[in-house]
């Protein structure tokens, strides 16, 4: 009857996904027209945009490209005064693509290393949210190679295999006591792996408006043999045993694009996405430890996404033979319902701002870059399983640069 | 060369937009409504001077929820708030409960027995003097507060603690918050006019007026008494309802079938827990009766010949056992005693911080900005080592409980306590 069963101190959630994760940063010339441009054969990064319009780039070629991403987030506690601030860490997602076809030939290979998703959030060990996430570190590589067929001189289709290489530490802070007052930590790491594939159709008229049919398959990416460590004091290492490990699953969405490109002009091209991002499959997060304790059992929080989806417009102004120059607005409707908004991906409805350009001093070689902004809205919420109540504010920046060599 | 222009570019733009941080507007501003909070005094018992863990020691005091108050209110316009606050010499005041060890999830208590602030064999503590505005007194009761006789102040030794020589046994709790020149209070008593029966098993002991049931009439009473005077000069304030004793780890810790399940552990032939009843009958107890938290350390469940609680002719004594009928008696008067809160400071238009329907809520679980906060005894969060008063978290929970009303009440925008930034129970390395 002494015994004192210790209740469950990690009933909360671990970890969410959100369009926050979703990374719209894969290739410099769109990026700058605000992630538009399925519908035009525009470079190599068409790999990921549409393996159909592969087939239709003049040239072989190898790019690669970085955008230094700054995820500025605020919150405020509701009936707080304070503003917290995510600390200035600059996540790097990257691309690196690789054409090449025989010339005047109907196919083309390639190859596209990019990252779809991700997230960097680091609230630091003490802000008011500590018990829901202190930091995230979020990154999904995918390795995607593709095979582009011209079926007339018009039309183009594409398909690739997708590997997803996925890394995740997830850390928060549990509200357990030392001695000296300091709350105990989690720290949950892993790497894991997913399949799918990434299908594009390309469609030029006689009119030259192009249409763009794309999708990218949902990539169940698993975790086996995480690690969970337990920074808890020493009379509680019984229930947060050391050398824990963890399983869980990790649903990456499909998304399916409708792409259009309009010449305006020889040199103005305006290109128009509408994505339907299918978060759906995102109903709950589960976390199986392999050894379970009173204090630490499995858990199973639902998520309850629905479908996002994001409208895209951009202007594409080839302003002399050396440079080129873009633009770009969008809008993007969150995955993430009332209620399950958390610190990870504050996620609501955003805004989307981009220029760009690029300059082409010889034939063989090409230097991109792009400035991505996003205004995330303020949206204020309490997370139904946390408890977590308070305002989100969020503004992201991306400068991006790439490299190109053509031949 | 172009490349060198590019990167300049970037690092720039990296600079400008460091700079560039999200802002969130508060809609409401920074004021404090119709209420003044230039000088606040908390009136209340143990769960306003920051009583925990078994004793009165300076971390508790720091933590009080009317100190936590008192800090935000600062920022719309409150004055500073004094504290009689133990000396760092002397910060484990009366002593407290440590937890030193938890082995398979049973918890080793050790009294702290240095940088005590005794300052006689007797058991006095050190004296207070100043201007005090925590006027929170462990142990103080309503009815004592009208102490005719005026010897509480010489019996309680934090009482004691706040007064003079010359008025030590000359004056009563009532008298002693007078003429404060406050502008606004909070008022949080009347829990021990019930707690201090149901605390010893619900028996009342002759000649200790601690432990007696305060009548309901006279509850009502000495409630309007109290408010007259907190309200002499129109001042506003806050009262807060009196928590059901049954939602505290006190009486929820020990339980019938964890008591018989022991017991089967040991010997599978038990078949019941016997307990003796407030009218005097023998009987098996049921998950209804409710256990006293010191029972598990006691030492006497199922010891001497006839094993203690496990057979008719031995059962657990009247005095452990908060019996069904007693649980009955206890909510009825903590019931009517709240009626009289509400209805009282309702006409006079006082905010209400509903404690008693908020600790219900932590009865059930409560998930407050990431933390899990319950009833259950150490792991709960909520309540300290003596399964009664609050950790820090709970105070800060508390806290926010009466921000909240205050701010409703009164139009005003005192921030809330950042619970988070309060711990619960220390765990043992």
């Amino acid at each position: 009857m002494k015994k004192i069963l210790l209740s469950v101190l990690l009933s909360a959630p671990l970890w969410v996904l959100g369009q926050g994760f979703q990374v719209n940063l894969q290739g410099q010339k769109q990026i700058g027209m605000a992630g538009a441009g399925s519908a035009l054969a525009l470079d190599e990064a068409s790999v990921f945009y549409n393996p159909g319009a592969v087939t239709f780039l003049e040239k072989n070629s190898v790019s690669a490209g970085v955008n230094p991403l700054l995820f500025k987030s605020a919150f405020k506690q509701a009936g707080s005064d304070i503003t917290e601030n995510v600390k200035n860490k600059i996540a790097p997602p990257f691309e690196f693509y690789a054409v090449w076809g025989p010339k005047s030939n109907k196919w083309k290979l390639g190859l596209g290393v990019y990252t779809p998703f991700g997230g960097l959030v680091d609230w630091g060990d003490n802000w008011s949210g500590k018990y829901a996430l202190t930091s995230l570190n979020l990154k999904a590589i995918y390795f995607q190679p593709t095979l582009s067929i011209k079926i007339t001189d018009r039309i183009g289709i594409g398909a690739g295999f997708v590997y997803n290489h996925g890394d995740v530490n997830l850390q928060r802070a549990l509200p357990v006591n030392f001695p000296d007052g300091r709350s105990g930590h989690a720290t949950l790491e892993g790497t894991g792996k997913g399949y799918g594939w990434n299908a594009g159709l390309y469609i030029k008229t006689l009119s030259n408006i192009s249409f763009a049919l794309v999708h990218k398959s949902k990539v169940i990416t698993k975790l086996d043999g995480g690690s969970a460590e337990f920074d808890v004091p020493k009379s509680l290492t019984g229930s947060f045993p050391a050398g824990n490990t963890f399983n869980a699953e990790l649903p990456l969405p499909a998304t399916t694009s409708l792409g259009v490109g309009i010449p305006l002009s020889q040199s103005t091209v305006l290109a128009f996405d509408a994505s339907w991002v299918q978060w759906h499959i995102y109903q709950d997060l589960s976390f199986d430890y392999v050894t379970n304790t009173p204090a630490l059992a499995d858990t199973k929080s639902a998520r309850n996404y629905r479908d996002g989806s994001s409208f895209k417009l951009g202007i594409n102004h080839q302003a002399s033979e050396k440079l080129a120059l873009r633009a770009g607005v969008g809008y993007a409707f969150s995955p993430v319902q009332d209620g399950y908004v958390t610190p990870e991906a504050p996620d609501a409805d955003r805004y989307i701002l981009s220029a760009g350009l690029s300059y082409t001093p010889t034939s063989h070689f090409e230097v991109n870059a792009s400035f991505f902004f996003e205004d995330v809205k303020s949206r204020k919420q309490k997370n139904i399983e946390t408890g977590l109540d308070g305002t989100f504010k969020t503004l992201v920046y991306a400068p991006g640069i790439s490299l190109t060599y053509k031949w | 060369m172009k490349r060198y222009i590019l990167n300049s570019f970037i690092a720039a733009a990296i600079l400008f937009t460091a700079a560039c941080k999200p802002e969130i507007e508060t809609p409401a501003g920074s004021t404090a409504g119709q209420a003044n909070f230039s000088k606040y005094i908390a009136i209340g018992n143990s769960l306003t001077s920051g009583y925990a863990d078994g004793g009165l020691y300076l971390e508790g005091q720091k933590v009080a929820y009317p100190n936590l108050i008192a800090a935000k209110m600062a920022t719309v316009g409150g004055g500073a708030f004094t504290s009689p606050f133990f000396t760092e010499e002397h910060s484990n005041g009366s002593g407290y409960l440590a937890l030193t060890a938890l082995v398979n999830g049973t918890p080793t208590l050790t009294p702290v027995a240095d940088k005590l602030a005794y300052r006689d064999a007797a058991k006095h503590l050190d004296k207070y003097s100043g201007e005090v505005q925590n006027l929170g007194i462990p142990g103080m009761r309503l009815d004592l507060s009208f102490d005719p006789t005026l010897t509480f102040s010489a019996a309680n030794p934090f009482f004691e603690r706040l007064l003079t020589d010359a008025q030590v046994g000359k004056t009563n709790y009532f008298q002693f918050i007078q003429s404060r020149n406050h502008t606004f209070f909070s008022l949080w008593l009347g829990n021990n006019d019930v707690l201090g029966y149901a605390l010893n098993g619900a028996v009342a002991v002759t000649g200790d007026p601690t432990t007696t049931l305060t009548d309901k009439v006279t509850f009502a009473s000495l409630y309007t008494n109290m408010l007259n005077a907190l309200t002499a000069n129109g001042q506003k304030g806050i009262v807060a309802t009196i928590p059901d004793v049954t939602a505290i780890p006190y009486f929820n810790t020990v339980t019938v079938p964890a008591l018989l399940a022991a017991a089967k552990a040991i010997n599978p032939a038990a078949t019941a827990v016997y307990i003796q009843t407030g009218t005097g009958t023998v009987r098996a107890a049921t998950a209804e009766d409710l256990i006293r938290l010191p029972f598990q350390s006691a030492g006497l469940f199922g010891q001497g010949a006839i094993p203690y609680g496990l057979h008719p002719l031995n059962p657990i004594a009247n005095n452990w056992v908060l019996d069904k009928d007693e649980v009955v008696k206890v909510k009825d008067y903590v019931n009517s005693y709240n009626s009289s809160i509400k209805s009282l400071a309702t006409s006079k238009g006082l905010a209400i911080a509903d404690t008693y329907n908020y600790f219900n809520q932590v009865k059930t679980g409560l998930n407050i900005q990431g933390v899990g906060i319950n009833a259950a005894f150490i792991t709960g969060g909520a309540f300290s080592l003596d399964g009664i008063h609050l950790t820090p978290r709970g105070n800060a929970v508390i806290a926010n409980v009466f921000i909240e009303a205050i701010n409703a009440k009164y139009g005003a925008t005192i921030p809330t306590v950042d619970i988070t930034q309060y711990r619960g129970v220390k765990f043992p390395n």
